[in-house]
């Protein structure tokens, strides 16, 4: 994968028809509307796979103030996806990951991809792949030394999507409600 | 694509007055088949359920027995297990399909269990013979998951030549009818997605060659998205409909690819989520009336509720809007309505309206075919050949606004269908016996003739009595 050029970055996933790639770019205030129905899919995806992931009333208040701290946030990223053609200033995903300390075990940075939302029709032509790599470099290059994934335990697309590509499990997380 | 100035086909000559005709037509529906019910209870009783199994070889004393069972009968296993394909030439393998239920989607009784769907899997068993001259045994069947059931029926395919699953809910039909079809080697079909798509292509077909259209060139919109209409629009688009023409509706409106409950039918219901990336709407978002604007087909197959679709909504269609309202027993719009709205054709999946999209037109020609050509499956290329078939069957007779299918009654058709379904069967490589279209043909014609001769000779023999009169007539009031 090249670097950047001019902040933004075009996957070209071969084999498939590439009738739909997208446009990777550091996400901005401006973004905000666009990203917040997005980002409140997915939460709502989430849900679907447990009752435990029950989405807030307020979660739309939460996203907003969520979203606008991180795209202020050296500690965190967001980038927005955008179609090309006649979705070209259209954003249809986006990701979000932040940088953790370790405090107990090396390397210290992890980065922790939180969120990534396509829409349906600019998922699967290698895009997801793609939107992973640049997320992964742009983690890298904030001094991560271990990138990690956060989703729910009962999402197996995403469980296959991660192992595919290298991941596995390190850390559990189990739950009950009280 | 040209069309003439004038209509190319007469509309149904405008009725008496619309609401007074709607409402008659709903209560005469109601009280008809109420009085319908009563009757099949007490026949039920009387002849204790629908079918039974009847010999077929000759016994003339106990020591035929011999014969047919035990010690003779070991040679026949022996001989298929050194061959198990010769199951189907020694035994009624060839000809004996399995009716598979879970009761979980019944007629428009909703899920009502395995017992209760036993008297319609009898009936469906009753239609098989009769129309088909195929041997259908009825198994309703207790299962907890789709898992459950595919186990079920992959167990039981040793005994079957077919199967053929019945009233299961969507979406686990799809599921269930894609991972069987894979794993077994005799043909699996269920109807209420196959049978119904199949007729409802038929008749389109014959719609759009009435009114000077043609599949590539048309705006189609569905109504509905369960079993039936999901596959017609699979169906459409292997006929070369083009998919950013075809519009798909449901109760959340149009179905687009970025719908809010498309993550959510991405887990629940691939089917529907891959028809929505697919088509996309057809470009539009919206309700209904959005969709129909300016299309020139609407098949519906949604819940049956009259006014689903209103005149304004066929109005808004293209010239000469072809109109499919295939719930039952109450369309989503009643055909007068329809036309007097203006559209030119209008079919329901009613037996009291001139055009009925009836899966028994299909289902039993269907398996006729594929029961003859051994087949291993019934790949799409199959399906299509049988409504190609039956659409070419009612224009041999002529094709008119109101005659778009064969009914019931032009049964020479169905060993047409058959035919077609083996030679296509054969053509694809998956026959195990590859006849030829005349083989096929008469086959088909003696296998199907049979039934109706054995009916007969039972009723006069008496060994079939006579129907009872039926009971005081019990009205019903308020």
């Amino acid at each position: 994968m090249s670097g950047e050029a001019k902040g933004g970055t075009r996957a070209s996933p071969p084999a498939e028809p590439s009738s739909a790639p997208v446009h990777l770019r550091p996400a901005r205030e401006g973004d905000l509307a666009a990203i917040l129905p997005l980002l409140l899919r997915l939460k709502r995806l989430n849900e679907e796979f447990d009752p435990l992931l029950k989405v807030r009333d307020d979660a739309e208040q939460q996203a907003r103030q969520i979203l606008k701290a991180d795209i202020g946030n050296p500690k965190a990223i967001v980038l927005a996806a955008e179609g090309v053609g006649a979705d070209r200033d259209k954003v249809v995903g986006f990701v979000r990951a932040h940088i953790r300390e370790r405090a107990f075990y090396s390397p210290e940075h992890e980065g922790v991809i939180l969120d990534i939302y396509l829409l349906p029709l600019y998922r699967r032509r290698g895009v997801g792949e793609f939107v992973l790599r640049e997320i992964t470099n742009a983690l890298k290059a904030k001094g991560a030394g271990i990138v990690t994934a956060e989703f729910p335990a009962q999402n197996e697309i995403a469980g296959r999507f991660y192992t595919k590509r290298g991941f596995r499990p390190i850390t559990a997380v189990q739950a009950r409600s009280l | 694509m040209a069309r003439s100035a004038s209509s190319p086909v007469e509309p149904d000559p405008p009725g008496r007055k619309n609401t007074r005709r709607r409402s008659t037509a709903a209560e005469r529906s109601e009280d008809q088949t109420d009085l319908l019910g009563e009757r099949s209870v007490e026949l039920s009783r009387f002849y204790g359920g629908k079918i039974e199994t009847v010999p077929k070889v000759p016994v003339r004393s106990l020591e035929d027995f011999a014969l047919w069972y035990t010690p003779g009968v070991a040679a026949v296993s022996r001989a298929i297990q050194a061959d198990p394909e010769r199951a189907f030439e020694l035994t009624g393998r060839w000809n004996t399909i399995a009716i598979v239920t879970d009761g979980s989607r019944v007629l428009g009784l909703g899920e009502i269990g395995p017992e209760a769907a036993l008297p319609v899997m009898e009936g469906k068993a009753l239609l098989f013979k009769v129309l088909g001259g195929v041997d259908a045994i009825p198994v309703p069947i207790r299962v907890k998951s789709p898992e459950e059931f595919i186990a079920t029926v992959e167990a039981m395919a040793p005994a079957f030549g077919g199967i053929n699953l019945e009233d299961i809910a969507s979406p686990k039909c799809f599921g269930i009818l894609e991972k069987l079809s894979k794993r077994l080697s005799i043909p699996v079909w269920h109807d209420d997605q196959l049978g119904t798509a199949a007729a409802t292509v038929a008749g389109l077909l014959n719609a759009l060659e009435l009114t000077h259209r043609s599949v590539h060139g048309v705006r189609t919109v569905l109504l509905g998205a369960g079993a039936a209409n999901l596959v017609t629009a699979r169906l459409l688009l292997a006929l070369g409909h083009p998919a950013h023409q075809l519009t798909l509706v449901d109760q959340k409106g149009i179905l687009h690819a970025e719908r809010e409950d498309l993550d959510e039918l991405e887990l629940r219901n691939p089917w529907k989520y891959r028809i929505a990336l697919t088509t996309n709407g057809g470009g539009r978002t919206g309700d209904l009336k959005a969709a129909l604007e300016g299309a020139d087909v609407l098949l519906a197959a949604s819940t049956p509720k009259p006014d689903t679709v209103r005149p304004e909504h066929v109005r808004a269609m293209a010239k000469d809007p072809i109109v499919f309202a295939l719930a039952n027993p109450m369309p989503e719009i009643w055909p007068e309505v329809a036309h007097e709205a203006g559209a030119a054709i209008v079919a329901t999946g009613r037996s009291d309206f001139p055009n009925q999209v009836n899966n028994s037109l299909i289902f039993p020609a269907v398996f006729r075919g594929v029961l003859d050509a051994r087949a291993r499956s019934i790949p799409d290329e199959v399906v299509l050949a049988a409504a190609k078939e039956l659409a070419r069957g009612a224009a041999l007779k002529g094709l008119s606004a109101r005659h778009l299918l064969p009914t019931m009654e032009e049964s020479e058709v169905f060993p047409q269908i058959a035919a077609a379904v083996g030679d296509t069967a054969v053509r694809l490589g998956i026959a195990r016996r590859k006849l030829s279209h005349d083989e096929f043909l008469e086959r088909a014609r003696t296998l199907m003739g049979r039934p109706a001769q054995l009916v007969r000779a039972l009723a006069r023999a008496r060994l079939t009595p006579p129907m009872p009169r039926a009971g005081p007539r019990r009205r019903r009031t308020g």
